[in-house]
């Protein structure tokens, strides 16, 4: 963005024709100037289309812009401010904003606070919130960390370096549904009720076993919410380790060998030029992948749809959605109560905001550039 | 500065006059439709008019219809009927949100399968053309059309034909919170108990034969001689958690929901003491549920036969099954050589008071949308009297779906094909027609419940509270207010 | 370390580091380095690729895990100790996904037509993707080489909308989209599932840095002789920023697999993609089993494209990714 700043000269072309350009369409037809030479009418011509060219170019971007981006912009607080209160006053709940409603017009949509306090006051909705800041508190954390390990690791070894880097890059290609199923499958117990035994605890347990441990329920029915966490951070941080990868490994290569070597001449220890030279050298970059980590990680939700499905977002017999994000709220109701569905996610939108304001503002104390 | 600002505003007025240019300035309109009045003359015959019809057909039963259309079509040659946007085979849901965003596009069609709830939906935009005039007693119900064939009929529902219909299903398009009828009942099914007939019969439990139960008291016994001889069983599946939520509150006389005022009122005590009361069923092995069941028709545990391989122990089995009459064929024993496994008996799902019983009614409806042209909402009224109150589609319908008949038994029975079905209906290959029997002569209990938007969201939660509260019963007061939570949420 | 050969491989890194210096002379620093060095040195190249080899298995392992499980028998599938390798391999399990096998009772291809579900994505993904390369090409090349009033404040306000959620359009498109009627019919979803994305600001945003680089010189030289603008965007400017190009275009045809929230939102049941078919489906047999090893089967097919056009064109994929944070 910084760039895209610093270009505003970028183009040598004299401009100085333009204004009066535009000033002669303006009074082309006062009729009051003299016939126009062909010559004249030709140069005139190409002005016009000097004008007009850039914004036939640009014609179809703007026309889908303005119709799906523009306009929702607007549309979207707009919906989030309407409701129809005639319940309230008899102690009901606001009728929050749906389309169909509108057009039937027999409900009477005003400018109200209500569908905000609504969402606030939904039940669901700290569940939600506590979801998704808990799986971007621990997810964000552990796989820049891991990712930072890895990426020095594949930083400091020469033979097979490129083998580890494309199975490290793997999961990115990969469809976040998709391999969500793998992993339930992989965590399932098969044949699981509450009156028999399963007639197998799962891969992921079997292994738990072979290692001493006893098998848990992790995500079928019944099972706890700590369990089912678990498995969606496991999830989480093994999906998001690729970009992190990518970004660090491609840093650490940039850094200038030169401190390294003095170090060494110094002496210093390996942990010590880690955390004296590594993460310093290296805090724009993961200031960077903290900062779409903590954005993306607000906005999980395929990762649960993959492992649990939309229906329960939770294990299978649950009820109220116990695994919901932010975003789950938003799409929950989309289809019934654009209302409510806008005025969550103008919440969200403005955590998002925050955060990164936050992240912005502590990374630009501590990022050595 | 100043330019880079004319800039902005210029292409956000821009942005705006598109998006405005597009008619999606938010006030939508262009998809509500005019209301109906009858038009100078009545219906016009000899004006051409195309109708279309949404439904969740299959590939057989558009095959009945397309039949009884050509017979209509002598009728009335001057309407032509189509079929509409459709949605899957038997996705009701679907074709629920299709029709939604029809309604807002104001491309409805004119007739549609519905739920009473969808309607309530689709009346949030007053996009549902009520039938009351046409019934008996309304306003255009005694005026008269005359036929191609030179019959003369009632436009309207006459009072013989409305004497037809079953009454429960009848009603159950007048649960709205106007009262007024919105609906025609199409086909429909219920839910009845079926049951291991050959080991009732034959086996004894504890030195003495079981008997059918009739109430949940002699249900819950009957569970436990079941599971004491067999202990790898499970005794009784129930298909529906819902339903049987529903059932037991219309059963019991406690409060579900209303139409008007206050709409959720499922929480009590008596319905948590029900609830809890079935969960120890579910954690003693007495009963599954579809949903605890891995999602599978609790048909499969008793139709099984089956030992596991490893244990040589019997695999689970169910001995009774509460499910819906359509899909008695899947309840049938597996057939060799004409020799069933076992006979299969049907009966009426057990009460709280034999004295009130009550079963629960399902199965599509068919409902009109409101239309500029009345030519079109004449014709449409006319296909659906015609479709619901004609014995022989309604039969041939029903043959064909496993869906019982919407007129009562007696008129059903003076079509020929349909009583030779019903006089052969037995336990084993012919299950399906003994299904329709018992469904249609426990005509008098069916119930329905208020239809209100929203009212599918409480279906959707007593039945996810059902599932819940068996798997993890000591959190049953939290798990019912979480259900009531989720039904008011907007 | 003093391993200072250092390759760098990914020339396209977002925020680059100070440039290179020529390696460093290592010459002294060798000479100095004891045994004891060397063993530590030897033990630390050990537990490097202890721990990445580890880490490599840990993020395989769910491939490795799918793969196997697509091939086994349902029985060997549920068995009480899971088996590591097929004891027997089932390939009818990818068939199932195909046609219907009344012999074993298997009829997931009605519900489940892996073959349709294909064909609708690759149908969205390709249109999708060559209409948006002409609307990201035109308008890169006006931001980069035309010069209009105003153009730096709608470049602009295009970044600025990139700051923005995309749930915040979400809803409105939804509504936008049904009340232009396309949620009816096949023709109808696959509009909106083209449409609302045919522009990505971040692609112009892309494009348009790649096409300032291109020397000015070139552009003034082809005016001179009289070529015109959309000739020399297209004998010039495009073939120069190809790899670019090439990364949008596997992206975005990545986008179009992958995606799951707004083609189940508008497609299901009508026109589905292949994320929301794997979803949606039961994988279970006429006697209402879940098949999972087809299941796992359906995701091997879902999942394998992808990672071939990984390991062909792992370059351009990296190029794009690196710079957008973005997934698919």
């Amino acid at each position: 963005m910084d760039e895209m700043v610093q270009e505003p000269a970028a183009i040598e072309e004299p401009v100085a024709g333009e204004a009066p350009v535009a000033e002669e369409i303006g009074t082309q037809d006062g009729g009051k100037k003299p016939p126009l030479s062909k010559e004249e009418k030709k140069i005139r011509r190409e002005r016009v289309m000097r004008v007009i060219k850039p914004w036939l170019y640009l014609l179809p971007t703007l026309v889908v812009l303005a119709v799906f981006t523009v306009w929702p912009i607007i549309n979207t607080v707009r919906m989030a401010f309407l409701a129809d209160l005639r319940d309230v006053s008899a102690g009901g709940d606001p009728i929050g904003y749906d389309f169909l409603k509108d057009m039937g017009g027999m409900y009477n949509f005003e400018f109200t606070f209500q569908n905000f306090a609504y969402v606030v006051g939904y039940e669901g909705f700290l569940t939600a919130l506590g979801n998704t800041m808990l799986l971007t508190v621990v997810t964000v954390p552990v796989s820049t960390m891991l990712a930072l390990l890895i990426a020095v690791a594949l930083n400091s070894i020469k033979p097979l370096r490129k083998v580890f880097q494309t199975i490290f890059f793997l999961p990115y290609v990969t469809n976040s549904i998709a391999i969500g199923m793998v992993f339930m499958a992989m965590f399932q117990m098969i044949g699981y009720s509450p009156a028999s035994p399963p007639t197998s605890v799962g891969i992921v347990n079997t292994i738990i076993e072979a290692f001493g441990g006893t098998a848990i329920n992790w995500v079928n029915e019944g099972s706890s919410y700590w369990a089912n966490m678990s498995v969606l951070f496991f999830y989480i941080i093994w999906n998001a380790l690729p970009f992190k990868i990518l970004v660090l490994l491609g840093g650490l290569q940039g850094v200038n060998k030169q401190y390294y070597d003095a170090a060494k001449v110094d002496g210093a220890s390996r942990v010590r030029i880690f955390w004296k030279i590594t993460v310093p050298l290296l805090s724009p970059m993961i200031a960077y992948v903290v900062i779409t980590g903590f954005i993306g990680g607000f906005k999980e939700y395929t990762s649960i749809v993959g492992i649990f499905g939309e229906k329960y977002m939770g294990p299978p017999g649950s009820m109220g959605k116990p695994l919901n994000t932010m975003v789950g709220l938003v799409y929950d109701s989309i289809k019934s109560n654009q209302g409510s569905a806008s005025a969550a996610a103008l919440i969200l939108f403005v955590i998002i905001f925050v955060v990164t304001m936050l992240n912005l503002y502590v990374s630009k104390k501590k990022v050595h550039y | 500065m100043k330019k880079k600002f004319g800039a902005v505003v210029m292409a956000g007025a821009l942005a705006c006059t598109m998006a405005a240019s597009l008619g999606l300035s938010g006030c939508g309109g262009n998809g509500t439709k005019a209301n109906f009045t009858m038009p100078e003359g009545g219906f016009d015959i000899t004006k051409p008019v195309t109708i279309t019809f949404s439904h969740t057909m299959g590939q057989n039963l558009r095959g009945v219809l397309a039949t009884h259309l050509a017979e209509f079509q002598k009728l009335y040659p001057n309407i032509t009927v189509v079929g509409a946007d459709s949605a899957a085979a038997g996705n009701y849901d679907s074709l629920r949100d299709l029709l939604y965003t029809q309604i807002v596009a104001g491309n409805q069609p004119n007739i549609a399968y519905c739920y009473p709830d969808h309607v309530a939906t689709y009346n949030t935009a007053a996009a549902v053309q009520p039938l009351d005039d046409f019934l008996p007693g309304g306003a255009y119900a005694d005026m008269t059309i005359t036929r191609q064939d030179g019959t003369e009929v009632k436009l309207g529902l006459s009072e013989e034909e409305k004497d037809m219909f079953i009454d429960g299903y009848y009603n159950e398009g007048k649960e709205f919170a106007d009262g007024k009828m919105y609906c025609m009942p199409f086909s429909k099914s219920t839910e009845v108990l079926f049951y291991n007939k050959t080991v009732f019969d034959n086996e004894l439990f504890d030195g003495e034969k079981l008997s059918v139960p009739t109430t949940w008291d002699e249900m819950e016994d009957v569970c436990r001689k079941i599971k004491k001889k067999y202990p790898t069983s499970i005794p009784l599946g129930y298909d529906s958690e819902a339903n049987w939520f529903i059932t037991m509150c219309e059963q019991l006389g406690t409060p579900y929901t209303s139409a008007t005022g206050e709409k959720y009122l499922f929480d009590t005590a008596e319905n948590r003491a029900f609830v809890q009361r079935f969960a120890g069923w579910y954690q003693e092995g007495l009963v599954t549920t579809q949903t605890l069941n891995n999602d599978k028709y609790t048909s499969y545990l008793f139709t099984e036969n089956g030992v596991n391989e490893e244990t040589g122990q019997p695999l689970p089995r169910a001995y009774m099954c509460i499910g819906s009459t359509a899909g008695a064929s899947y309840q049938m024993s597996d057939e060799n050589q004409g020799e069933f496994e076992f006979e299969v008996g049907i009966t009426s799902i057990p009460q709280a008071n034999p004295e009130k019983p009550k079963v629960i009614s399902q199965g599509p409806s068919v409902c009109i949308f409101k239309d500029d042209d009345p030519q079109k909402v004449l014709a449409s009224w006319l296909l659906v009297k015609y479709l619901t109150t004609s014995i022989g589609f309604q039969a041939e319908f029903s043959m064909t779906s496993g869906y019982v008949p919407v007129l009562k038994k007696e008129v059903m029975e003076t079509n020929a094909t349909y009583k030779r079905l019903l006089d052969a209906a037995d336990g084993k290959g012919n299950l399906t027609a003994l299904s329709a029997k018992v469904c249609m002569e426990q005509e008098d209990a069916y119930y329905t419940s208020p239809a209100f938007e929203g009212s599918a969201k409480a279906r959707d939660q007593v039945g996810a509270l059902m599932a819940a509260v068996f798997s993890t019963p000591d959190k049953i007061d939290e798990i019912f207010k979480t259900a009531l939570a989720e039904c008011k949420r907007g | 370390m003093t391993d200072t050969n250092v390759a760098v491989e990914n020339q396209d890194i977002p925020v680059q580091a100070p440039e290179e210096t020529p390696p460093a002379k290592k010459s002294t620093a060798v000479d100095a380095i004891s045994r004891k060095q060397l063993a530590v040195k030897i033990l630390v190249q050990i537990a490097l690729y202890t721990f990445l080899t580890l880490m490599a298995i840990t993020v395989l392992f769910p491939f490795y895990w799918m793969l196997i499980s697509s091939v086994k028998t349902q029985g060997e599938y549920e068995a009480t100790i899971p088996t590591f390798w097929p004891q027997q391999f089932k390939w009818e399990n990818y068939l199932y996904l195909f046609v219907n096998v009344p012999e074993d009772n298997v009829y997931i291809a009605n519900e489940f037509n892996l073959g349709k579900l294909f064909l609708n994505t690759v149908l969205v993904g390709v249109v999708s993707t060559l209409l948006s390369l002409v609307l990201t090409v035109l308008s890169a090349y006006a931001f980069a080489r035309l010069e209009f009033k105003g153009k730096n404040a709608v470049f602009a306000a295009m970044l600025a909308t990139m700051m923005l959620p995309g749930e915040l359009f979400t809803i409105s498109n939804y509504v936008t989209v049904s009340g232009l009627g396309w949620l009816h019919d096949g023709m109808g979803v696959f509009t909106a599932l083209v449409v609302p994305f045919l522009v990505s600001v971040f692609y112009i945003y892309l494009l348009r840095q790649n096409f300032m680089q291109i020397p000015n010189e070139l552009y003034l030289a082809a005016k001179v002789d009289g070529t015109s603008d959309l000739k020399y965007l297209w004998k010039v400017m495009i073939p120069l920023s190809a790899p670019t190009l090439i990364s949008i275009t596997i992206l975005k045809m990545m986008g179009a697999w992958n995606g799951y929230i707004w083609p189940n939102l508008v497609g299901q049941g009508v026109f589905e993609l292949v994320t929301v078919g794997l979803r949606g489906a039961g994988f279970q047999n006429a006697a209402g089993d879940t098949l999972y090893p087809v299941q796992m089967a359906a995701i091997v097919l879902v999942t394998l494209p992808l990672l071939l056009v990984f390991i062909f064109l792992r370059k351009y994929i990296m190029h794009g990714v690196s710079r957008s944070g973005i997934k698919g």
